[in-house]
Formats: C-alpha cells, sequence, structure tokens
C-alpha cells in the first residue's frame, strides 16, 4: 500500500521536475546560460494563475492559459533585459560573463520574489485544479489532479520531444545544444536559436509551474527551493543533457518522496541535496554529462 | 585602487573611521543602530570579496558560513551561558570548520559547479534550522539570553572598530604577497601551480581567513541583534544582499564592500516610505549596476586606470 | 645563477586521455646548456609531453628526471621547486598589477606567513625585467602594453626562481622577425647559463638557428632525432610535413571566367588576438570554378584567415563576395551567402546520426532538393550510405572527415573553404579524401579554397598555390613551380 502510493506520487512530482528541468537543461546547452531566476519565473506563473482565478474569477482552463502567458512574457523578460545585455556586454571580459549572469540572474529571481510578495504576500496559493475529485489505483486514493499533472507533462514533452526531433527548426535548435558553432556553419543564426529556446522555455516553466500551483501550491518563499531543485537536477543528469536531466527528475522526485513518507516530510529535500554533493564530488559531470 | 599606495588607502581610512566614531555624538540611537547592521555587514561583504575577487572562487553561500558561526555563537549561549567572548569565538571556529568543508569541493569542481554547491550548503543549513527546532528555534527564531552591551553607543563603536580592524586586516593581506599569490591562483591557477606556489594551500587559506571573519562578525551581531533567525543570518537573499554590496562597490577592492553595504543599508531605509517595495528597488538598483557598471563605484573612480 | 649540471631527462613517458594515446614512450634527455627543440604539428602530443614534465598533466607510465630525482606524477608547484620552469604560450598576467608586481609575484616564497615582501624582491625584479628588456615599462600595466612585451613578462616570471631546466612553449608565435631575432638572443644567453632549455614549436625552422638538438613527434610518437639538418632531410619528417611526390594538374588563371571581378577576394586583411597579430596585411582572390589551396605550417594564420572569410572574427580591411563587401554580415549569414567552411575542428554534431547532420545541412533546400543532393553525396562518399544511422561521434576520424564535408556540401556552397582536413588522418584516408575532392574538381563547378599543412595533399588538385607563413603571404603561384621556389625553405 505505502510502496503503492510513494510509486504513484513520487512518479507524478517527478514527471513535474522532469519538465521543469527540461527547459532548463535547453537552455544551458544551447547557450550556457544557468537561470537561478527559475523558480521565480515559475512563482510569477503560478500567481498569475491564481490571481486570475481569485480576482478576476476566470475558470480553471482560462486561470492555467494566463500563467502560462506570464511564464512565457516573464521568460522573454529574462532573455532579452538580462541575459542578452550581459552577453554582448563588452565592459565585461568573457571569462567574467557567466559570474555576471549568475549574479543579475540571481538578483531578478529575487526581485521578482518581492514583487510578489510584495502585491500578494507571502502566503502560500494552491491554484484551483482544472480536474477534482480522487480515484483509486491499486488501492491508493489518489486526487484525480495529481495523474492529469502527470499526463500534462509528459504531453508537454513529448511535444517538445517531436518538435525537436521532427521538425526542421526544433532539429537545428538541438544541433544548437550540442554544437552552436556547428549550426552557425550551417546559416543558422545563433540569436534566433536563442530566442527560440527563450521562448520554449517560457512555455515550459508557465505549464510547469501552474501544474505545480495545482498540485501542491506554492509561495514567494518557494523561488530558491524551486531554482534550486532545478538546478541540483539539471547538475545530476550532466549540464546541458536533456535525456540526463529526465532521469535525474526521476531520482530527485522519487529520493524526496521516499524521505517525505520514510522518515519526515521536513527531510524532504536533504537527501537529494547530499546525493547531488556527493555526485558533484565524485563525477563532476553529472550522471551523463557531456560538458 | 593598484595607484593608490596601501599606507595611503589605510590613512584615509584610518581617518573615516575616526571621524566615524565622534557621530555617536550627534546621531540618534536608531541612526546608530542602522549603522551598526551596516558595518557587520561590511564584514561579511568584505570576507566575500577576498573569496571572490582574491581567489576567484564564486561562493553563493556567504550566509552558510555567517550562519554557522551565528547560530553556534547563539546555540551555546542559549544552553551553557558561558561568557560571551568563548560563544563569539566558537562561533568563529564553527564557520572556519565550515569554510574548510566548503572548500573541499572548491578545490575539485570549477566555475557553476562550485556556485551550486555553495548554494546547497546554505539550504541544507537553511534545513537543518528549521527541522532541529528545539535547538535552533526553527522558523520563529532563536533568542539568545545575553547581549554585549545595551548602550547604542557602546554596540556601535564595537561594530564600527571591529569592521575597522578587519577591515584593514583584509585589505592589507590583499596586497601582501599571499594577496598577490591568491589572485594569481584565482586567475591562472596552472600557471600559479607552475611557478611554485600551492594552489591548494593559498586557497584552503583564502576560505579559513573568510570563513573566520564571516563567523566572527555573525557571532558579533547575534549578540548585537540579541536573536538569530533564518531570514537575517542563513537566507538567501541575505546571501545575495552581500554579494550586491562586493559590486555596487566595486570587486577586487575590499573596501568597496564596506562602501556597498551601507549604501544597501542606507537605500534600504531611504527606501522605508514605499515599505515591503524598498528591497525590490535596492536589487532593481543593484541589478542596474551590475548591466551598466560592472566594475562597482571604486571600479568608477579607478576606471579610466584601467582600460586601455 | 643555474648550476652546471642542469639535467632534464624523461623516459618512456606515456599519457592516454581515454582511448586516445596521446604520448606514447617517449624517452630524450637535455643537458646543461643546450637546447632541444621538441616539434611536430598540431595534435603531435608535443604540448602534452610539455605540461607532463611540469606536472600540469599526470603521466600514466614513465619517468622524468630533474637533476636526478625523479618528479613524475607530483604536483606542478613541487616541480618548479625542484627546479624547473615553463613559459607558456598565452599570456595571462595579473592586469591590475605593474609589469614590476607582475615579476615580483614569481619571486614570492610560496609561504603564507611572508605578509611583506622581501626587500630585496624590489631589487631583483629589476634585475630580472632589465635582462628581459622590461626595464623601460616596469610601472605600466600589462593591458597598455605591445604582445611582444607581455611574452618577455612570461619569460620574466619564468626565470625569475632561476630554474634549471626551463621549457618553452612556442617562443615565437605571434612576433615580428625583429622581436624573434631578440627573443633568441635571450634563449640564448637563458642556455650559456648553463640551464637545460626544451623548446616546443610546430616546425623545425623557426628554432633551427637555436638549437642543439631537435626531436620530431607524430601523433604521439618520436618519428625523428637528431640536429636541425638531419631532421629536416628525415624521410619520415618529410613525408609527416610534405608528403610524397607531387603530381600536379592546375588549370590557368586566364581560364577562369569571371578574372575581372574574383568571386572572393580578400583585400589587405589583419586580425589581431588581443596583441598578437594573427594576419598581417594578407590579400588572396578566389576566381569562380578556381581550387585554391593556402599551405602553410600550423600557427601560420590558416584557420584565421578562414574564419575571417567566414565572419567569426573582427578585422580590418576588406573581404569581398563578387565585388560586394562581406563586412557587417554574421557568420551564418555569409553560410547562406554560399561560403561554406569545414573548420578544422569538424563541429559536427556528434550524438545526431549521419543522415541528420546531412539533413541539417540541407535544412534550408525544399524537401526534394535535399534528397537528391543527399543521394549525390552518398555516391561521393559511399561508406557515409552504410553509416546513415551511426551516431556521428562514434565514426572514425576519416569518416568525420567526409561527413564534415558532405554536410557543407549539403548546403550547396559556392566556395568550400576546407581547413587542414587531413589532419590526424592515416595515409589511406588521404587518399580516398583525395579521390573525392578529384572527382568533386572535375565533375562540379565548385569553387573550393583548401588550407593544409600536408603539401602532397594540397597541390595536386590545386589550380593555384599561396603560402602562408607567420601571419603573411609569402609566396603566389602555380602547384608545379612551388616545388622548385619554396618546398626547400617550407619545413
Amino acid at each position: 500500500m505505502l510502496f503503492w502510493q510513494i510509486l504513484i506520487d513520487g512518479f507524478a512530482i517527478s514527471s513535474l521536475y522532469a519538465l521543469g528541468a527540461t527547459g532548463f537543461a535547453l537552455i544551458f546547452g544551447v547557450s550556457g546560460v544557468l537561470n537561478l531566476s527559475h523558480g521565480a519565473l515559475m512563482v510569477a506563473a503560478v500567481v498569475a494563475a491564481w490571481a486570475a482565478g481569485n480576482d478576476l474569477h476566470v475558470g480553471p482552463y482560462a486561470g492555467a492559459m494566463i500563467g502560462i502567458a506570464v511564464g512565457f512574457v516573464a521568460s522573454m523578460i529574462t532573455y532579452f533585459l538580462i541575459v542578452r545585455p550581459l552577453q554582448q556586454s563588452r565592459k565585461i571580459r568573457e571569462q567574467e560573463k557567466e559570474i555576471f549572469i549568475l549574479t543579475a540572474t540571481l538578483l531578478w529571481g529575487i526581485m521578482l520574489q518581492e514583487l510578489i510578495a510584495y502585491f500578494y504576500t507571502n502566503n502560500a496559493k494552491t491554484v484551483a485544479p482544472i480536474v477534482e475529485g480522487v480515484v483509486r489505483i491499486v488501492g491508493v486514493r489518489t486526487p484525480a489532479n495529481e495523474i492529469f499533472t502527470a499526463v500534462v507533462c509528459w504531453l508537454v514533452i513529448g511535444i517538445l520531444w517531436l518538435l525537436v526531433n521532427r521538425t526542421r527548426a526544433g532539429k537545428a535548435v538541438l544541433a544548437a545544444s550540442m554544437n552552436p558553432r556547428g549550426v552557425t556553419l550551417l546559416g543558422v543564426e545563433l540569436s534566433q536559436v536563442y530566442i527560440a529556446v527563450w521562448a520554449i522555455y517560457g512555455v515550459l516553466v508557465g505549464v510547469a509551474g501552474v501544474l505545480l500551483g495545482m498540485f501542491l501550491g506554492v509561495s514567494s518563499y518557494s523561488v530558491g527551493p524551486l531554482t534550486a531543485s532545478a538546478f541540483s537536477i539539471v547538475v545530476l543528469g550532466g549540464l546541458g543533457s536533456v535525456s540526463g536531466a529526465l532521469i535525474a527528475a526521476y531520482v530527485v522526485g522519487y529520493l524526496e518522496t521516499l524521505t517525505a513518507y520514510l522518515i519526515s516530510p521536513a527531510y524532504r529535500t536533504i537527501p537529494a541535496l547530499l546525493l547531488l554533493v556527493v555526485v558533484m564530488y565524485v563525477s563532476p559531470r553529472g550522471l551523463l554529462g557531456r560538458r | 585602487m593598484g595607484s593608490l599606495s596601501t599606507t595611503r588607502v589605510l590613512l584615509i581610512g584610518l581617518i573615516a573611521v575616526a571621524l566615524a566614531a565622534f557621530l555617536p555624538l550627534g546621531v540618534s540611537g536608531y541612526i546608530l543602530g542602522l549603522l551598526t547592521i551596516a558595518f557587520y555587514f561590511g564584514v561579511f561583504a568584505m570576507a566575500w570579496d577576498l573569496l571572490f575577487g582574491f581567489a576567484g572562487e564564486v561562493n553563493f553561500g556567504p550566509t552558510f558560513l555567517i550562519g554557522t558561526g551565528a547560530y553556534t555563537a547563539g546555540i551555546l549561549d542559549n544552553l551553557y551561558q558561558p561568557p560571551i567572548w568563548l560563544c563569539v569565538a566558537a562561533g568563529a571556529l564553527a564557520a572556519v570548520a565550515g569554510g574548510v568543508v566548503l572548500a573541499l569541493p572548491a578545490l575539485r569542481v570549477r566555475g557553476p559547479y562550485f556556485g551550486l554547491t555553495t548554494l546547497v550548503a546554505v539550504l541544507m543549513l537553511q534545513n537543518f534550522v528549521v527541522v532541529d527546532a528545539s535547538l535552533t528555534g526553527g522558523e520563529i527564531g532563536l533568542t539568545v539570553p545575553d547581549v554585549i552591551t545595551i548602550s547604542d553607543a557602546k554596540n556601535y563603536q564595537i561594530a564600527l572598530w571591529f569592521m575597522a580592524i578587519s577591515g584593514a586586516i583584509l585589505f592589507a593581506l590583499s596586497r601582501s604577497p599571499v594577496g598577490l599569490i591568491l589572485q594569481a591562483s584565482g586567475q591562472d591557477a596552472v600557471q600559479a601551480g607552475a611557478l611554485g606556489f600551492n594552489v591548494t594551500k593559498h586557497k584552503l587559506t583564502a576560505f579559513v581567513i573568510s570563513a573566520f571573519f564571516s563567523g566572527l562578525a555573525g557571532a558579533l551581531l547575534v549578540f548585537y541583534l540579541g536573536s538569530a533567525s533564518v531570514g537575517t543570518f542563513i537566507d538567501i537573499t541575505v546571501g545575495v544582499q552581500i554579494i550586491i554590496a562586493v559590486v555596487i562597490g566595486g570587486r577586487r577592492t575590499i573596501l568597496g564592500a564596506v562602501l556597498g553595504s551601507i549604501f544597501i543599508i542606507a537605500m534600504s531605509e531611504a527606501l522605508r516610505p514605499v515599505g515591503d517595495l524598498a528591497n525590490f528597488i535596492v536589487f532593481a538598483m543593484a541589478l542596474v549596476v551590475v548591466l551598466f557598471f560592472p566594475n562597482g563605484f571604486f571600479g568608477l573612480l579607478t576606471r579610466s586606470k584601467e582600460t586601455s | 645563477m643555474a648550476e652546471k649540471n642542469a639535467h632534464l631527462e624523461v623516459r618512456g613517458l606515456t599519457k592516454r586521455f581515454g582511448g586516445l594515446v596521446a604520448v606514447k614512450d617517449m624517452t630524450f634527455s637535455v643537458d646543461a646548456g643546450k637546447i632541444l627543440g621538441l616539434i611536430g604539428p598540431n595534435g603531435s602530443g608535443k604540448s602534452t609531453v610539455m605540461k607532463l614534465i611540469m606536472g600540469i598533466e599526470r603521466p600514466d607510465a614513465g619517468s622524468v628526471r630533474i637533476n636526478g630525482t625523479d618528479v613524475a606524477g607530483w604536483p606542478s608547484h613541487r616541480i618548479a621547486r625542484m627546479g624547473a620552469g615553463i613559459v607558456f604560450q598565452h599570456s595571462r598576467p595579473l592586469h591590475r598589477q605593474t609589469v614590476l608586481e607582475n615579476i615580483k609575484l614569481a619571486l614570492l616564497p610560496d609561504k603564507l606567513t611572508r605578509l611583506l615582501a622581501d626587500p630585496e624582491t624590489d631589487t631583483k625584479a629589476r634585475a630580472i625585467a632589465a635582462r628581459v628588456g622590461l626595464s623601460g615599462v616596469l610601472d605600466r600595466r600589462p593591458a597598455t602594453l605591445p604582445f611582444a612585451d607581455l611574452r618577455k613578462i612570461e619569460i620574466a616570471k619564468a626565470i625569475a626562481r632561476d630554474p634549471q631546466v626551463l621549457l618553452i612553449d612556442e617562443p615565437f608565435a605571434g612576433l615580428t622577425s625583429k622581436e624573434t631575432a631578440a627573443f633568441s638572443d635571450l634563449i640564448c644567453e637563458l642556455r650559456d647559463d648553463g640551464r637545460a632549455v626544451l623548446l616546443v614549436d610546430h616546425n623545425v625552422k623557426s628554432v633551427a638557428r637555436l638549437v642543439d638538438r631537435v626531436l620530431a613527434m607524430y601523433v604521439g610518437e618520436r618519428i625523428a632525432e637528431g640536429t636541425a639538418d638531419e631532421v629536416m632531410r628525415n624521410e619520415t619528417v618529410r613525408r609527416v610535413y610534405l608528403g610524397g611526390t607531387i603530381e600536379t594538374a592546375a588549370r590557368p588563371e586566364s581560364s577562369f571566367r569571371d578574372t575581372t571581378t574574383p568571386f572572393l577576394e580578400v583585400k589587405n586583411v589583419s586580425v589581431h588576438y588581443g596583441k598578437a597579430q594573427a594576419l598581417d596585411d594578407v590579400s588572396i582572390h578566389v576566381h569562380a570554378g578556381e581550387f585554391v589551396s593556402v599551405v602553410g605550417l600550423n600557427g601560420a594564420g590558416k584557420t584565421t584567415l578562414f574564419n575571417t572569410i567566414s565572419g567569426f572574427l573582427p578585422y580590418a580591411g576588406d573581404i569581398r563576395r563578387e565585388g560586394a563587401s562581406l563586412r557587417g554580415f554574421t557568420a551564418a549569414t555569409i553560410a547562406r551567402k554560399g561560403i561554406v567552411q569545414c573548420p578544422e575542428g569538424r563541429e559536427l554534431f556528434v550524438d545526431m546520426t549521419v543522415r541528420e547532420n546531412l539533413d541539417l545541412g540541407g535544412q534550408h533546400l525544399p524537401a526534394a532538393e535535399c534528397a537528391e543532393q543527399i543521394a549525390w553525396l552518398f555516391d561521393l562518399f559511399p561508406i557515409l550510405r552504410d553509416r546513415q544511422k551511426q551516431a556521428a561521434g562514434t565514426l572514425s576520424g576519416g569518416e568525420q572527415q567526409m561527413l564534415t564535408i558532405a554536410r557543407a556540401l549539403m548546403m550547396k556552397p559556392k566556395l568550400l573553404i576546407l581547413d587542414e582536413p587531413t589532419l590526424g588522418l592515416a595515409p589511406v584516408i588521404l587518399e580516398q579524401l583525395s579521390k573525392a575532392l578529384e572527382r568533386l574538381r572535375q565533375t562540379t563547378a565548385i569553387t573550393v579554397l583548401l588550407g593544409e599543412q600536408n603539401v602532397t595533399f594540397a597541390l595536386p588538385h590545386a589550380d593555384r598555390v599561396y603560402v602562408l607563413e607567420h601571419a603573411r603571404i609569402v609566396w603566389e603561384g602555380e602547384p608545379a613551380r612551388f616545388a622548385a621556389d619554396v618546398s626547400t625553405g617550407y619545413l
């Protein structure tokens, strides 16, 4: 019984992590950017969806759409206002750009966090789920929303996979994540690829955020942990490797669920962080890293 | 910065500190309180600058060291009430141990990976504090039974001279042969090794020194505030404030970090009328500095000499 | 000053990176007051040997003895203290410190307790600066100095600890001939102090005047050792650098119709990497349909030239395509305009299949045309047809090179730039590649600009040849005349 519960709960949360981390990994693979405002973008999407439902009284579908749209817009702002100016800056030495982008996105994330806390308080917000009710799976009472979450996550990941593997533009993006210079030589403008991945990332962040809001609920305090979990997953999977991130998402998701059920929910995040430290120490390139 | 001689900078600093020492005669206790906090913050920021600016280590977890020092001192006082100086010393030592722990991965993994381990260290400490509430006070915070003094003026003088001495030591260190070797190791560890420098030893030292001052300042701050909480000592936001203090003040200048800290505290205060939005505005200003003036205040003063 | 018994002895030194053997069983020694030149083309392992000696990489087997003490596997700083010093090719001085402070750094003891510098340090640093010729710029910051002075700072740092064994990586890269002469004198002086000196460079010629002996490496192994003359005459060395006998089949330049405006014109182009001059007033042109080879040793500036044409580097001068300037266009636009490069590093998408790599090359084409082009390429490189479903990263070096060329051809280029396609390939593969190029030349109207160190590969197809040396074009002419005019001085 407990076994099945852990299996099902873990699957849902892992799928969510997978979705969140995919975009993060994609951006790093293509442009070498680690976006430390990741968690803030997700929370922004949740709060938008929540506010749409609460203040504007729109239905759950419309609310979700608004949340996704906000995630998308926030992602584009992050790229155009923060990441791109730094990448193109002449004042900063090349070797220092990485640390500047890290610092700037971290700052930006905290700005968003403060802004959200200011307008919508620090209280946890749960978005009204699209699917309600409870179903029984192998004897476990499971909220239908949990199943919905897992299904949507895999649907979106599936669509992304098709997009990347079955369309020419998508293929170019994938190729750019392996070798940016290679695609330039084939006449693909990297600047356009960057915009494309940040757009894709924005949608993924929006979807993942809204689902998270329906599933667990978030507060402005979730910004740091959400960034850290995406970061951990991506590092565990090997920076830049999307497939690695997917696998790592399940490792982390299940580790957290196991800890929560078997030890205490309070210790939820600790084993995953420990694992991360150990993996980084033993194999700094992650489990499936290329770089 | 190089154009100003070490002694001249120290002299200017000494004059500034001496003038600041007379401030309690003319300003309210409230402002003294703010400056007290700004001075402790200044030490945090200088200690961070030593690690980042000189040893080249991207430490996103200054609050890991500060929190370790602060909580060790606070918990010790709470449990056994030894003399305060003993608590402070224990806090500094615990932070040094924390610094060594933090340094271990730094000697193996590079760049963003190390940045992540430091972030993880902060989250782990935060988790520990929240979970182990019986010892640490958890999310509510830890109240310490003792304070060094309740006099605003005395607290102000303690913080001022503590900052002045720490600053003088850290600054002299950064300008000393050791600081030069540290910079060389941070910039190009391979070459530093080929010149006969034991890079590991020097970087470890940088971590230990940075941790010592962070922990010491953290412990002292606990006995000024009379309490410790995740929000004031450990939260990533606090760490980011320290980092932006350095970035605004100018990296690799040590003393710029103090200016940055005072600026941040002053801005937060000046923006008090806008309420909770104050933090947002301070962060936004920091972002503008990062985007448009990557060398910070001190950098602006010396920029013309740096570029070619 | 250095002791007279300075001695470096390397035995059976071996280093593997994964499955690749970078250095295989190297054995040599350098005595006090002698200079050994270690030469080899890119990827031959010569730099790795240097790093192994200095402890920057750990050897898998073998010994490195400095004055009799085996230091193999020691950390770098301990080897440095045993009396080894290295001059890196790329200078990375401390930018916020003055030249004098940079030199002082190297004089500091490795102690944490030393908070004040020795008063002697200043005197010593000034003496070293005077010796390498930096006295006039002691208080300047590195960023304001010319490239040659930056190199001098590196030398000053390396000799500050008075090393008995001195390793110098590409001593003359990026220097003018006058600066080179001054540098040579300095190196000779250091040798005369009784140091054992190891010079690492691409070719014999650049170090011939200095060295007592030369050791030539190729793909991790020693291929020749002796005096500079002996090594230059050595058959294996000649084959590696020049290839075997050369047949040429040039078409006269006048036979290309666009003689008034060539397809590609590079006019007085200069490029700098920081302070180092990588291209110096280079002018070349390529007519539509012509096959032009740019011959030059590694480090001469071929890759820089091609990357400049492809729009990756800022430059002074002008580059024109059919008379219209290419300035301001992005690298991707230039590629879409039909100037397509096969880079030295190949830049394949290693986790994608051969077919996917080719499809990416053809992404600007309509599907039908793309399929047609792939069919034609499979005809040109039959092996790629068999390997279609294989990941590009799992191909052999030769197959990868064919895929790189095929992928570029999917773009239907007007001008195909091939940068060093033979790098690290076995002779059999060279022949296949050579045949494919010949077929390309015979059956299509394609224009090719080929950069090569291997003359045998570069000349047979070429209609015209440029020789690039030290960032400058030093010779231009028909391939048939190359043998007579240039090849003797080429090594």
